[in-house]
């Protein structure tokens, strides 16, 4: 079986700004993330897997197919849901999710009877012949996915998805896109800077930084690859005994910074680590040890660890960057 | 959530330029549910009722008094049943076909452009061209409904309501003059008018250049005519044979059209190279335009 999409030194260029720089993935199916802040390159990203934008330098395929040679056979086999509205006022829900369909080959009728039952399975039975310009934000959405899914793509490439809707109206995106994600032989590239969804809906992630790949994989894998961080308390101390703890603290192999206050510190090991340790460590100090927290590690952690940005995090974090990788399935 | 298809069926997708049709069709329903073009539409009508009543009226008066309408036709050499009977009707159209397709620009293209829609067709499986032939098609049939399928309903009406079997055997190639006039002015108005939506998607500046185009030019057109003419000639003469006349676009089509009917106008050649020019820059206006779209959307 083919990869889902291989990049291969892909670079674009939007006149003197470097959208995209030297890009390097293989991505086999799957639900995959794409998350990156605003500028990161993911729209673009998406658009040149798309056949949309044809990109400056670099190869991509996708089903093993050049996206530059056979864009239009390609977008057959891809549904792509746009960030912005993208609909047209005057339609209603019918003709547009049909007319999605015809476009992407389907005879009319056939269009049509899968929008019918597009729409009543996205809940959107009693407003599938109002105008389009009377649908809220959450059934634009809605509406949108319809169109999207209506020539049952092999491929669902969704920018922002859950863009503009509210606490609810998210939850049951999110609930339908991991119902989408689920189905056999289907795959999914999701776009966001919300990382809480990324988590929600995929197995993969690819996390994009200044049009680079800052990292790709299974988060599961990910997760597992990040050193453990620790918050530690300790009672008995004095000058001599802390400095004594943390010394012992480093020379085992932990990073180690100290607290605000006597007999706190944050530590950070490697995933040998056995928490046996502190204690053993504190007893050799003669220090007792009442607190240890283990502290969370989430994509959010993750992202920005490797997109520098540790003025947000505790200190003494450190990651190499990974330039190419494989987002195993 | 299982997707409808999935499951069962084997579909034999159709072929990438299909895909005109409904993008035309879609554009034709987004302009029909608009009452003003109805009331454009029903304005259009009116000369074409007239000239339908005129034409059934002369063949009755064949029947009964054979001179009187001997004498009428005589008078009145627009319902001759010739060539120029129909290409006059065509142009005679003009100024409401011109005002129906203002109004209707926006709503048959500008909404993608403006609005965003446009990534909407383009993320599909067609691409630019296969969009912009389904735009010019709807503009296109919007100025057949106006133009070509009256006359050619007034050319079967004519050959019905005389001799019919002489009338179509002699005059059949009136019918491929109107089919052709009819494309003409489709395509060169249609890739005209599709420019400047593509530039210009909001409805009140296209209708205000598209005013100037076909209202401002013409007028000029006339002012420079019989400002410039030389000396002698008659303001008959200077309109059909200063190069003036050259900057109404619609009179260029005309003149262009004539040759589908067998009639050569002075100025031909300046016609055709106006009305070529206007095509080539109008269809590179186009594609420069979605191109851009394309990448920013």
């Amino acid at each position: 079986m083919t990869s889902l999409f291989e990049i291969d030194s892909l670079s674009h260029r939007y006149g003197s700004v470097l959208a995209l720089d030297g890009v390097s993935l293989s991505v086999e199916h799957g639900a995959i993330g794409l998350v990156g802040q605003n500028g990161a390159g993911k729209s673009t990203l998406i658009k040149i897997l798309l056949g949309l934008v044809r990109h400056t330098d670099g190869t991509v395929r996708v089903f093993g197919s050049d996206v530059a040679k056979h864009g239009v056979g390609l977008r057959g086999r891809i549904g792509y849901m746009p960030e912005r509205e993208g609909v047209t006022p005057g339609l209603n829900g019918i003709e547009y999710v049909g007319l999605s369909g015809e476009l992407n080959g389907l005879p009319r009728k056939l269009a049509l009877r899968r929008a019918h039952e597009l729409l009543s399975r996205l809940g959107l039975e009693e407003a599938r012949y109002r105008r389009l310009e009377n649908y809220s934000a959450g059934m634009v959405q809605r509406l949108k996915l319809a169109a999207t899914l209506v020539h049952d793509p092999d491929l669902l490439l969704l920018d922002e998805p859950t863009s503009g809707l509210d606490p609810d109206g998210r939850t049951a995106m999110l609930a339908l896109l991991k119902s989408l994600a689920q189905r056999p032989g289907k795959s999914l590239l999701f776009s966001t800077h919300l990382l809480g969804d990324i988590e929600h809906v995929c197995r993969h992630a690819i996390i994009m930084e200044k049009g680079k790949v800052a990292a790709s994989g299974s988060l599961d894998e990910m997760l597992a690859g990040q050193e453990l961080a620790f918050s530690l308390r300790w009672k008995n101390g004095n000058e001599s005994t802390n400095d004594a703890y943390l010394a012992a603290l480093q020379q085992a192999g932990a990073e180690v910074s100290p607290g605000e206050e006597l007999g706190q510190a944050r530590a950070v090991v490697s995933s040998d680590w056995s928490n046996q340790q502190f204690f053993h460590l504190a007893k050799q100090t003669e220090v007792t040890l009442t607190g240890l927290e283990p502290e969370e590690v989430d994509l959010r952690t993750v992202y920005l660890r490797l997109v520098g940005m540790e003025a947000a995090l505790p200190p003494l974090i450190g990651l190499a960057k990974r330039a190419e990788s494989e987002v195993g399935a | 959530m299982s997707v409808p298809g999935s499951e069962d069926e084997t579909i034999i997708r159709r072929a990438a330029w299909l895909a005109a049709w409904p993008i035309a069709r879609t554009a034709m329903h987004l302009v029909f549910r608009r009452k003003l073009f109805w009331v454009l539409f029903a304005l259009a009508l009116l000369s074409f009722i007239f000239m339908f009543g005129a034409i059934y009226l002369l063949a009755t008066l064949r029947q009964k008094y054979p001179q009187v309408e001997q004498f009428i036709t005589s008078m009145l050499k627009d319902l001759d049943g010739s060539g120029t009977t129909f290409l006059n009707f065509m142009v005679a159209q003009s100024t409401v076909t011109i005002i129906l397709l203002a109004f209707a620009g926006s709503v048959l293209a500008g909404n993608d452009h403006s609005r965003g829609g446009l990534i909407f067709y383009l993320s599909r499986r067609i691409n630019v061209v296969h969009y912009a032939t389904g735009k010019l098609l709807a503009i296109g049939l919007l100025i057949c409904m106006t133009t070509t399928l009256p006359a050619l309903i007034l050319f079967i009406e004519y050959g019905l309501l005389g001799d019919t079997g002489k009338y179509f055997w002699e005059k059949y190639p009136i019918f491929f003059g109107i089919l052709g006039y009819g494309a003409l002015l489709s395509v060169a108005v249609g890739l005209l008018l599709f420019a400047l939506v593509s530039w210009m998607p909001k409805p009140v500046p296209l209708v205000m250049l598209w005013g100037g185009l076909f209202v401002f030019l013409p007028i000029l057109s006339q002012i420079l005519t019989v400002a410039m003419r030389e000396p002698g000639m008659s303001r008959r003469e200077a309109m059909d044979e200063s190069p003036w006349r050259l900057l109404d676009f619609w009179n260029d089509l005309y003149i262009v059209g004539n040759k589908f009917f067998g009639v050569e106008k002075p100025l031909f050649n300046g016609a055709a190279v106006v009305v070529c020019s206007v095509c080539i820059l109008s269809a590179i206006a186009i594609f420069v335009r979605l191109r851009q779209l394309q990448h920013q959307s």
